[in-house]
């Protein structure tokens, strides 16, 4: 019994010291770190924003490093979160023993708010890329920062901009029915929408929640959203979900005048016009949105896609941009403090966001991007565009959506 | 019926002949084993101890559902049920009423043992057992984690934050980021869990849970009350998982429904425990030893591969695959668990 | 206490009719009773239940369609449960595998998918040979629950695993099969999922046929009953328990085959059917072919009618419910042996 307790405790000790190994940042190397789902079922999701992240520091270091830190190099260590809170949070734990500055992360609310508990007591700057839930924000948390805008505002956003661009073409909405993903997400976009909605004119007349598990079927709920005969259907939901009621509202020959995603993480997803094929033609969605205006950010896919061999969707573009954040916030602080750069990001003022946001990249007490906005985009010919608004427009809208007769093909 | 474990034939340590001297032994090594612990926080760093922490936690979830399944025989797959009202528990009374953690943690062993009480009665009084037991427990996991999701009260899928603290209170059970507490309250826990367990293992109650868990009919025959027996073991089983789900709320500062109550914790209490030896009272902190830092630590070594490994570098799901092999091999090659196999080779 | 569990107690999966009148009385009227409850439950939803009637109809036809599908991939569980007593918490994992199997032969090999589905089927089987006879026989002979229970865990981490390494986490979509929908009494059907339906069908006849018409079913059926004195009499016990588990994951090829169409793949597509299988194998009676079947379309219906009502996860909270009564009440499910 001795000898195995003993044999016990060596193991342990082992084990303990071969966990030990961790990462020593150089003296001119500025670490940041990278958590998101590179396992597990997101895990498509969490490695191109990793590799969004990547190649904005090797962008950054190309062009000199930080120069008010004598052209110091920005170094990108990863963190896997598992998709899970648990995971994340030791992940987070890790990077930041390893020396990380600041953190980005973690495209899941769950987890997000687990690595935002981390940073606040490390006192770690975090630059959320992805995280749509309000709450996160609302712990009183100093180092916590959002570039994209959270789900009430795109509720809300969403239905304004849907308010105006049936307005613009000439058949204002009156009716919408709205089918959601159940859960915080799914519901807090419905309730912001819900109310703009009724300000705006518009009547949410059916509102149709499916589960986040075991969806495999859309067409009983997509049918209960049509039976209340609606202007237009809007859907709340991610990518697999979103297919299915795409498809469903086809196959039920769905007589509205468009399919309407808000915060929606399929229906703008580059996958899904050929994915969803006829059955996605002309679909809008609102959501945040690359910058497909603007050169720099054009430029910045083009090389993703080359290095990478897969199209950068804006998810990665926001992983993009919370590296240029931090990197901005190093030069203004001039030090590896974290304190000192987080209190240089709070001040910071972006104006050439790579989203396609309404004004500069800003942040506001709570640490929302105050400027963050929608912008809708519609599937033409099988490519995703930007229709509204007119600043942004890669191609000119179609309204109402020509998808009554698709459907009768 | 049959036995999920193997029959403690060699088991000395269960041998009523030997009660004392077995029993004494096991008190000491417990004594050096968490002197010898406690003082890995002054050598760990904030990263490793993030991994201890956890370890930690698997282990006292692992020694709890070892009681009812191990030594009570009736296999839980429905663990995540009595962790989530522990960490339920803790998160509601802490951020919607204020409750001392300390508090909350009786609370919640409270209800997870009523919880785990009914759920079992209701499965022996049907007399459901083997892969149905097990069937029936993960399937009450899952309502709860439904049914959580659909309560206002509880915030439905949003999960509770615990409001960070600027000052250390002890009341509160918060210190700052990278503190020993953090390590050596778990450990206490894990350490009256252990404590428990041998008490339990020697105690007239527990060497009936095992009489019954071997042979219901003779045990029932011998003037046992079955039912009341294995109704102990599994009140004890939970209130222990329930009290690591409620420090889990502390340490991670967030809970939601599925790290509360995803099968996925379900899981984790059971993978130690089975890969340490299932029905021995080391063998679920032996397994939680491992199975805690191994992921980490494959993670580690495919993050900076040396170089004849270095074309896995970045190759996302490796790390959880050779976990997953690691997993199949032990469970083929050692069926006894680690320890348990450990333990007949010493013996002979 | 009779043990349920232990695979010489466990019902034979489709004992032959000749056991016994009571045996065979219960045979024909625990489906049809069942088969009458749900009816009787469906005509009160069209009567009482104050939804439009052509949204019961679409909900009843999708859930009918669903049911299928889950039938598909419990028909192969049920096998290895039934007679194996194996907690095979691989079967999703093991049905995305042939997913991608199949993705794989329409994409790389421009197969027609339902042609790559045929070839997806041998292949599995032979996975599903390996595995039993590699990693799974010694710990089912030794009688082990939780043993099994554990590895098939690792083995589908592994799977789901190995699949990210190979395909990546982004969903991936299986090239069209048959396009379009037909209309059924005003309720819309895609011809993919009927296709679905109609092979879970064929899975089950052709599965019946095996276990009741050949003697190597009778073979699987005598070990299910007894393996020791099946192995007496001269079984090599070893080889159907392989065989057995090879068919199972067969059973799952075809499934993913006739899913792959109108799902999103991703490595862990397959996870959400493993719990719901569960269900439906033990609702159904465990290595019941047909109860599967049944089990398989009433949680379908139980599914989407309930979320007529309990939206959300709310029908899933239904589906458990009904998993646990039955738990209690028929342990042996719906056209399992009685005690």
């Amino acid at each position: 019994m001795k000898k195995l307790s003993l044999a016990v405790v060596g193991v342990l000790i082992v084990l303990t010291a071969a966990a030990c190994g961790g990462y020593e940042p150089a003296e001119d190397e500025v670490v940041i770190g990278s958590v998101h789902p590179l396992t597990g079922a997101l895990a498509g999701q969490g490695e191109m924003m990793h590799e969004g992240a990547q190649l904005a520091v090797d962008d950054l270091n190309e062009a000199g490093g930080i120069e008010s830190l004598g052209g110091d190099s920005l170094v990108l260590r990863a963190g896997d979160s598992k998709g899970t809170a648990d995971a994340g949070q030791i992940e987070a734990q890790r990077l930041v023993s390893e020396g990380a500055v600041a953190l980005i992360g973690t495209y899941q609310s769950d987890v997000t708010a687990n690595v935002s508990a981390v940073a606040e007591r490390n006192r770690v700057p975090l630059v959320i890329d992805v995280a749509v839930d309000d709450v996160i924000l609302e712990q009183g948390y100093e180092h916590t920062f959002r570039i994209q805008p959270n789900a009430s505002s795109m509720g809300r956003d969403g239905a304004i901009a849907l308010a105006e661009l049936s307005k613009a073409n000439g058949k204002p909405v009156r009716t919408v029915s709205y089918l959601h993903i159940e859960g915080a997400f799914g519901q807090s976009v419905h309730d912001a929408f819900e109310k703009e909605a009724a300000d705006q004119g518009i009547d949410v007349v059916s509102e149709v929640t499916y589960p986040a598990t075991n969806f495999t079927d859309a067409t009983t709920q997509v049918r209960e959203a049509l039976a209340a005969d609606p202007d237009v259907v809007v859907v709340t939901g991610y990518y697999p979900d979103s297919l299915l009621i795409a498809q469903a509202v086809r196959s039920l020959g769905g007589d509205v005048d468009a399919l309407y995603g808000i915060a929606n993480g399929g229906f703008d997803d580059s996958a899904f016009p050929a994915d969803s094929g006829p059955a996605g033609a002309d679909v809008l969605s609102a959501n945040y949105h690359y910058a497909a205006t603007d050169e720099r950010a054009q430029d910045i896919r083009a090389r993703f896609e080359q290095k990478y061999g897969r199209t950068m969707e804006t998810s990665a573009m926001l992983a993009y941009q919370a590296v240029v954040v931090i990197a901005q916030g190093l030069e203004e602080s001039g030090s590896k403090d974290p304190e000192e750069l987080r209190d240089a990001i709070a001040d910071l003022e972006i104006d050439d966001p790579l989203l396609e946001f309404g004004g500069p990249i800003a942040f506001d007490e709570a640490g929302e991007n105050e400027n963050a906005s929608v912008t809708v985009m519609q599937i033409r010919d099988g490519k995703v565009e930007q229709v509204f608004p007119d600043e942004f427009k890669t191609a000119d809208i179609v309204y109402p959506a020509g998808r009554a007769a698709g459907a009768k093909e | 019926m049959t036995t999920l474990t193997e029959r403690p034939t060699t088991i000395a340590a269960d041998d009523p002949r030997l009660k004392d001297s077995s029993a004494t032994r096991s008190y000491a090594v417990l004594g050096v084993l968490v002197a010898v612990l406690a003082v890995l926080p002054f050598l760990l760093d904030d990263q490793t101890e993030t991994v201890a922490v956890r370890t930690l936690i698997f282990a006292i979830m692992a020694v709890g559902w070892n009681l009812m399944s191990g030594y009570g025989g009736m296999f839980s797959f429905g663990h995540a049920a009595f962790f989530g009202i522990g960490a339920y528990t803790d998160a509601y009374l802490l951020v919607q009423h204020g409750v001392s953690p300390w508090i909350a943690m009786v609370v919640g062993a409270l209800i997870s043992a009523a919880a785990g009480t009914l759920i079992a009665f209701l499965c022996l009084r049907y007399k459901l057992a083997g892969p149905y037991f097990a069937l029936a427990t993960f399937a009450f996991a899952q309502v709860f984690l439904l049914a959580v999701q659909n309560i206002d009260a509880l915030n439905r899928t949003e999960g509770f934050n615990v409001p960070i603290l600027s000052e250390d209170s002890w009341t509160m059970m918060q210190w700052k980021a990278g503190s020993p507490l953090y390590f050596w309250i778990p450990l206490g826990i894990l350490a009256l869990g252990l404590l428990g367990t041998i008490w339990f293992v020697h105690s007239r109650t527990g060497q009936y849970a095992q009489a019954v868990r071997d042979d219901e009919t003779a045990a029932a025959s011998l003037g046992i009350n079955v039912m009341r027996v294995r109704l102990v073991t599994v009140a004890a089983s939970c209130a222990l998982t329930s009290v690591a789900g409620s420090f889990y709320t502390q340490y991670y500062f967030f809970v939601g429904p599925e790290q509360g109550f995803g099968s996925a914790v379900s899981v984790n209490a059971i993978v130690p425990a089975v890969i340490g030896g299932i029905g021995t009272i080391w063998g679920p902190l032996v397994g939680a030893l491992i199975v805690g830092p191994l992921s980490e630590w494959i993670a580690d070594v495919l993050r900076e591969p040396p170089g004849f490994l270095s074309f896995l570098e970045g190759l996302s799901g490796l790390d959880v695959a050779v976990y997953a092999a690691l997993l199949i091999l032990i469970v083929l090659f050692m069926p006894k668990g680690i320890y348990g196999t450990l333990r007949d080779r010493f013996r002979s | 206490m009779t043990d349920p569990t232990s695979t010489a107690t466990a019902p034979a999966p489709e004992a032959p009719p000749d056991r016994g009148t009571q045996r065979r009385t219960s045979e024909v009227a625990v489906p049809l009773g069942v088969m009458a409850a749900v009816v009787v439950a469906l005509v009160l939803v069209y009567a009482v239940g104050q939804r439009a009637t052509d949204l019961v109809t679409q909900s009843i036809v999708t859930g009918l369609l669903l049911g299928g599908v889950y039938a598909l991939v419990s028909v192969g569980l049920t096998l290895i449960f039934g007679v194996l007593g194996i907690v095979n918490f691989a079967q999703g994992a093991m049905l995305t595998m042939a997913m991608f199997l199949v993705y794989e032969m329409t994409t790389s090999g421009g197969l027609p998918v339902y042609v790559a589905t045929l070839l997806a089927v041998p292949i599995m089987f032979l996975f599903g040979v390996v595995v039993q006879a590699a990693l799974l026989n010694k710990l089912t002979l030794a009688g082990s629950h939780e043993g099994p229970l554990l590895v098939t865990l690792g083995l589908s981490l592994l799977i789901i695993n190995v699949l990210l390494m190979i395909f990546g986490g982004r969903p991936l979509r299986v090239p069209g099969s048959v396009d379009g929908s037909v209309e059924v009494f005003g309720a819309v059907a895609s011809y993919e999922r009927l296709i679905a339906f109609g092979g879970a069908l064929l899975v089950a006849v052709a599965l019946l046929l095996l276990l009741r018409r050949t003697s190597f079913g009778m073979s699987i059926r005598a070990v299910s009953a007894n393996a020791e004195g099946a192995s007496l009499v001269g079984v090599d016990v070893r080889r159907i328990y392989a065989l057995t588990f090879g068919i199972g994951a067969a059973c799952v090829a075809v499934a993913g085959g006739l899913m792959a169409p109108f799902l999103s793949l991703t490595p862990t597509v397959g996870e959400q059917f493993t719990i719901l299988a569960f269900v439906i194998v033990v609702l159904g009676g465990l290595g019941s072919v047909t109860g599967a079947l049944l089990g398989g379309l009433v949680i379908g219906l139980v599914q989407t009618v309930g979320a007529l009502y309990f939206p959300g996860t709310g029908s899933l909270i239904l589906v458990f419910a009904v998993f646990v009564l039955v738990l209690f009440f028929r342990p042996q499910g719906i056209l399992g042996a009685p005690q």
